[in-house]
């Protein structure tokens, strides 16, 4: 969590920062309340990271181009202004003219008007294409890896964040590379021929140093950037250490480890700081080398200058301007090297990440769509098939099933995601392969309820209601899983990761949400393994009359839930399955 | 956040500047080389400007040649390698020196987290605590590329620069000072809504991460509830939340560049009048005019820098705020232990506890643990055995009433955690002297010694968040190992085996059989079974030991305890066989 500011009032808000005198200015761009409609990004096997980059930068020309054609006024406007400045120092000061004063400083206050507009539609309309290419790239990655509707090849990893904040954000930053360094080589060519009719050998200097100095300048700061990232990976890794000690912070209490934990984390942090002092090294030395490549370009366009004016070909206005557009290259080429480059290798790193978990995905067999759809009745016989037996689930009936971990763990996998299991466990409803059937089709008649559980951040109606269709299914839930001692309040936030509640209630609630699902055929594994035995039977009485009239089929060894079953398939007693080896 | 006062403290300004002060001991000489070298680099870093208003005049009185040119030319080259040698160096040294503080202070920092009374930090969250070791720690290390810059060669760039205009001809540095309220203002405007909207924007972008994360961690939960279109409109309105936030912070952001723009049309039409006016009157030349107009020029760049700074300053010193509240908290005296006769390892008298201001959960609560013995207390959810447990284990401390227990008296909970690390850093973490003989013996006696064979390199295996993944029960498993190789007096396990659930639980049993091994042990047991192999039973009910004795006493007394174990031998009964056999098992 950031630190708490206040969030604006709605007053300040939507003045966004105009003060009395500029309360006329018009708001532009802003995001409308609710998410576009966005499609998909297509990314074939054949697809290559630069081409996908190229293809994601270019799908917002609408955008880019306007925001182009803005950044060039504002840049070409910024550069203009040591110009404007000597030659109202030629004409208006040297001269003593009033009228050329007023005259030049018209002129000053004009471009400063023109080059700030500029300024306002291209840092905003690059936001915007910002900000549309990070929403359909986060679109992309949810429907393809986070929430693939048919259920992916594979659980995303903790990865799919990252991918899905950082690599997004890099990759979508890329789209100023056809806005920025466009306005910028405009920006230096209009620099190069305003002193090419100065004087050519001046322009020549300039289309031959800036290039030079842009290679310099970036072949020092790509060192520095490179360590600088391994800096940051150490940070990165000491931040990570002290986020784990301290989630960990109950255990080291409970086994007095405090002053060893503290010890591991300081040396940690002391090998980070070794990588900090280097870094700022090499930033010194990019500091010094850069320093010096643009003093020396400066130095030489202005000895130049000053020997054509000594000389006569050039005059004072012109010598003055000369200086002050070599003055003003300096930032276009340290921008150059600094900002663009790094950003290019940036997006494309982005970009390669993105786009191999993107083919990964399509790997996966598509829906069965040439669909001769077989029709399911609503509460269909499942049957799951393991390699020594078949259990067999009568509408209307309530199944236990005891087993050990592996085979649970596998008869969940299967019914999770039957389109996806080794095939070792087949799941069948209504003698129809599961596999058959579109996910959509499958879900409609099984739920499954995790042993682990997750509940998502809100309140605990909230996470009930996600799958309830009727307000009164919740309160039934609710009483059937024993929730009613601690979840009275229906509105109390569960906190992060359901942190405001023991691992016991989590459960329960687990297993109120799946009831209130009332779902045709509801699987659920070890719902109750943290629940203590009491408020168990209380489960186990409640749960057969919540589901009557629909199939339930419970994966568990608690004597008491078994007990309330109607019938328990015991696969320990008629064919163990042994895995690993006797202790 | 919704409990202010509970939340870890805030240090304020005085506080902060004490012990940043206090912290910078050791560096104050290189601090001082900082100020001085940042000072004559900036000072030369104005030269280039002086020398080109020497050479306009010198062109226009005619007096210039190419030797003019040449020492010209040669001393902006050496005035730029110098100042540049300069800048490098007072930020290198700066940097290291902010380095080092704030790795000392992120040592402290964590080293006073761990040792915090456990009741501080149950009440602030522990999401307090991870967010000022790793947010803020983050926020001030990143500051460190914008923020030292601004305090060393950019305050000293605008010092010096106004020097040199005022060397120039005073008037110039006059004129500019006169602009400089415009930028007052426009800090102190930007200030008031600047971080707002940009706090409102990261609040965004964590409420975005958030949705993800649960996506993610939920992966089952979601495909098995069939709520992948749901989630995925989640996602994607937290997605777009985070575009409506830096829309409008850019809107901001365009605002002040608006008011930065027009503070330097301001400057720059100011120096041309009063150059003109100066020029008109003969005190100034136009080689002047240009220095100034130069100067300006550079001077620019380094204030509105300054502005933006100011945020990134400001952030970096909520955080180092946060922080330093935490390095700060004063050590608890440490109670002195009540004296125990022998033979009884732990007593409890008169105790009264209550969570903050909640209701009272124990109230006059008495009870002698014997030594080496094993002792089970049993009672539904919420009776308060868990409570009872950590009271024993002394991380909360009772309203009133006294503890003793053994000096080295340890906890294990449902709770576990496997840290990042090596298997072999995760055991020894209570035992740091132990070598893998003693990991090996101690995998053996908890019966993990199959662990080893699962993991790709044994006890170099890489495991926590990130690593080789591990089950629940092996995590149980694990933590049971540890707290063997701690080798405490007093060991309490607070529902330690339950996880597992099903086939794991005989397998985690044993392990815990293991380590309760000839030493005094308190066991918080869901599972009756567990409880019927202790020397005693201890019943609890809201907050009150309603029934005490061995197994054999409580059933044949017929209480409660002996209602509880004829309800669990009935669930029992019909699969006995079947639990004997998958004890066998191993995962």
């Amino acid at each position: 969590m950031p630190p708490s500011i206040p969030p604006p009032d709605r007053e300040e808000l939507s003045r966004l920062g105009r003060g009395p005198l500029t309360r006329w200015l018009p708001l532009i761009l802003q995001a409308p309340a609710d998410p576009p409609d966005v499609q998909p990004f297509a990314a074939d096997p054949e697809t290559t990271a630069g081409r996908f980059l190229l293809r994601v930068i270019l799908s917002v020309r609408r955008v880019t181009v306007p925001a182009a054609l803005a950044a060039t006024l504002w840049q070409v406007g910024e550069a203009g202004v040591p110009v404007v400045m000597g030659l109202a120092i030629d004409r208006a000061l040297a001269t003593g003219d009033v009228g050329q004063l007023v005259l030049w400083i018209g002129v000053l206050v004009g471009l400063y008007v023109v080059l700030t507009a500029a300024a306002k539609f291209a840092i905003q309309l690059t936001a915007y294409a910002i900000q549309l290419l990070q929403h359909r790239l986060r679109s992309t990655l949810s429907t393809g890896v986070l929430h693939p509707v048919a259920g992916g090849a594979h659980a995303p990893d903790g990865g799919v964040v990252s991918l899905m904040t950082n690599d997004v954000g890099r990759m979508s930053n890329g789209v100023q590379l056809v806005i920025m360094p466009i306005a910028r080589v405009v920006t230096i060519s209009f620099i190069a021929v305003s002193l090419l009719t100065t004087h050519w050998i001046l322009g020549l200097a300039v289309l031959v140093g800036a290039p030079v100095a842009v290679w310099l300048m970036g072949v020092l700061s790509e060192r520095l950037s490179r360590d600088t990232r391994e800096y940051q990976g150490l940070l990165a890794t000491t931040v990570g250490m002290a986020t784990d000690v301290v989630a960990g912070y109950r255990v080291v209490k409970g086994i007095r480890a405090e002053t060893e934990a503290t010890r591991r984390y300081r040396q940690a942090s002391q090998e980070t700081l070794v990588g900090a002092k280097r870094n700022a090294g090499l930033l010194g030395r990019f500091l010094m080398g850069s320093g010096v490549v643009t003093g020396v370009f400066v130095a030489a366009v202005m000895g130049l200058a000053g020997w054509f004016a000594v000389d006569g070909q050039l005059s004072i206005g012109e010598l003055i301007a000369a200086v002050g557009l070599a003055q003003a290259l300096l930032p276009q080429i340290r921008s150059i090297a600094n900002d663009s480059i790094p950003n290019l290798a940036g997006s494309r790193a982005s970009s390669a990440r993105i786009l191999d978990a993107l083919q990964a995905d399509v790997a996966v067999a598509p829906e069965p769509d040439d669909a001769v759809s077989p029709v399911l009745p609503q509460l269909p016989v499942l049957e799951v098939s393991t390699p020594s037996t078949t259990i067999r689930i009568e509408p209307g009936e309530l199944v236990g099933v005891r087993t050990d971990d592996v085979t649970a763990a596998r008869v969940a996998e299967a019914l999770l995601d039957p389109r996806e299991s080794g095939g070792e466990v087949a799941v069948r409803l209504d003698g129809i392969a599961a596999g058959e059937l579109t996910a959509r089709e499958y879900r409609s008649r099984v739920t499954f309820s995790p042993h682990r559980v997750t509940l998502f951040s809100g309140t605990i109606r909230d996470n009930l209601t996600v799958t309830a269709a009727a307000p009164e299914l919740v309160t039934a839930a609710v009483r059937a899983a024993a929730c009613d001692d601690f979840a009275a309040d229906l509105d109390l936030p569960v906190g992060e990761d359901g942190n405001r509640f023991s691992g016991g209630q989590l459960q329960r609630l687990a297993l109120a949400r799946a009831l209130a699902s009332d779902a045709p055929v509801l699987v659920l594994h070890d719902p109750t393994t943290a629940v203590d035995s009491v408020t168990e039977h209380t489960i186990a009485e409640r749960l057969r009359a919540v589901r009557a009239g629909r199939s339930t089929l419970l994966i568990t060894s608690s004597p008491a839930l078994l007990s309330s079953c109607d019938r328990v398939v015991d696969l320990l007693e008629d064919a163990p399955v042994r895995v690993g080896r006797s202790s | 956040m919704s409990q202010a006062s509970a939340a870890l403290p805030i240090a304020s300004g005085r506080e902060t500047a004490r012990e940043v002060w206090r912290l910078s001991r050791g560096h104050r000489l290189r601090l001082a080389t900082v100020g001085v070298l940042g000072i004559v680099s900036t000072a030369v870093n104005v030269i280039p400007p002086v020398i080109i208003g020497f050479l306009v005049d010198r062109v226009r009185a005619g007096t210039a040649d190419l030797g003019t040119v040449a020492m010209v030319t040669a001393a902006m080259v050496g005035s730029a390698a110098l100042g540049a040698a300069g800048t490098a160096m007072t930020i290198v040294l700066a940097t290291r020196v902010y380095h080092t503080i704030l790795a000392g202070l992120r040592e402290q920092l964590v080293s006073r987290a761990m040792t915090l009374p456990q009741h501080l930090v149950e009440r602030a969250g522990t999401g307090d605590l991870i967010s000022r070791t790793s947010d803020d720690v983050t926020a001030v290390a990143d500051a460190a590329p914008s923020v030292i810059p601004a305090l060393t060669v950019t305050a000293f760039t605008i010092v010096v620069s106004l020097g040199g205009l005022a060397a120039l001809e005073w008037p110039y540095a006059v004129a500019f000072a006169v602009v400089l309220p415009v930028y007052v203002l426009v800090m102190r405007w930007y200030l008031r809504i600047g971080p707002r909207v940009y706090g409102a924007e990261r609040a965004a972008m964590s409420a975005r991460a958030q949705q993800i994360l649960e996506s993610q961690r939920g992966y089952a939960t979601v495909l098995g509830l069939g709520l992948t279109e749901q989630r995925h409109r989640s996602v994607l309105a937290a997605s777009w939340g985070v575009a409506v936030w830096t829309l409008r912070a850019r809107a901001v952001g365009v605002m002040l560049n608006l008011r930065l723009n027009f503070g330097e049309c301001l400057s720059l039409a100011t120096v041309l009048v009063v150059g003109f006016v100066l020029i008109d009157a003969d005190v100034s030349t136009v080689g002047a005019a240009t220095a100034a107009m130069l100067l300006v020029l550079r001077l620019l760049g380094p204030i509105n820098e300054l502005v933006f700074v100011v945020d990134d300053l400001q952030s970096a010193l909520a955080s180092l705020s946060r922080m330093i509240g935490v390095v700060t908290i004063p050590e608890e005296a440490g109670e002195p232990s009540a004296t125990v006769d022998a033979g009884v390892a732990v007593r409890l008298n008169g105790v009264a506890f209550r969570y903050g201001d909640g209701p009272r959960l124990f109230d006059n609560l008495t009870l002698d643990i014997p030594t080496g013995q094993r002792t089970a207390v049993v009672g539904a959810s919420g009776a308060g055995k868990t409570t009872l447990a950590a009271v024993i284990a002394g991380i909360h401390l009772p309203e009133d009433g006294t503890v003793a227990q053994p000096g080295r008296t340890t906890l294990i909970t449902q709770e576990t955690h496997v840290f990042v690390g090596t298997l072999r850093d995760n055991l020894t973490l209570g035992a740091p002297t132990a070598g893998d003989d003693d990991v090996h013996a101690a995998l053996d006696a908890t019966g993990a010694a199959g662990l080893l064979d699962l993991l790709p390199d044994g006890l170099n295996t890489i495991v926590g968040t990130g690593g080789h993944p591990l089950t629940d029960a092996q995590a149980q498993q694990l933590a049971l190992t540890r707290l063997l190789l701690a080798d405490p007096e007093l060991a309490i396990l607070d529902e330690a085996t339950a996880e597992a659930g099903s086939t794991h639980a005989g397998l985690l049993d044993r392990a815990a059989d293991a380590v309760l091994h000839g030493r005094t042990g308190l066991v918080i047991a869901h599972r009756l079974s567990q409880a019927a192999t202790c020397d005693r039973i201890v019943v609890m009910e809201q907050g009150r030991i309603i029934e005490s004795g061995t197994h054999n006493e409580l059933v044949a007394a017929g209480g409660v305890y002996g209602g509880l174990w004829s309800a669990w031998e009935a669930g029992r009964s019909t699969n006995n066989t079947v639990i004997d056999k998958q004890e066998n098992k191993e995962f």
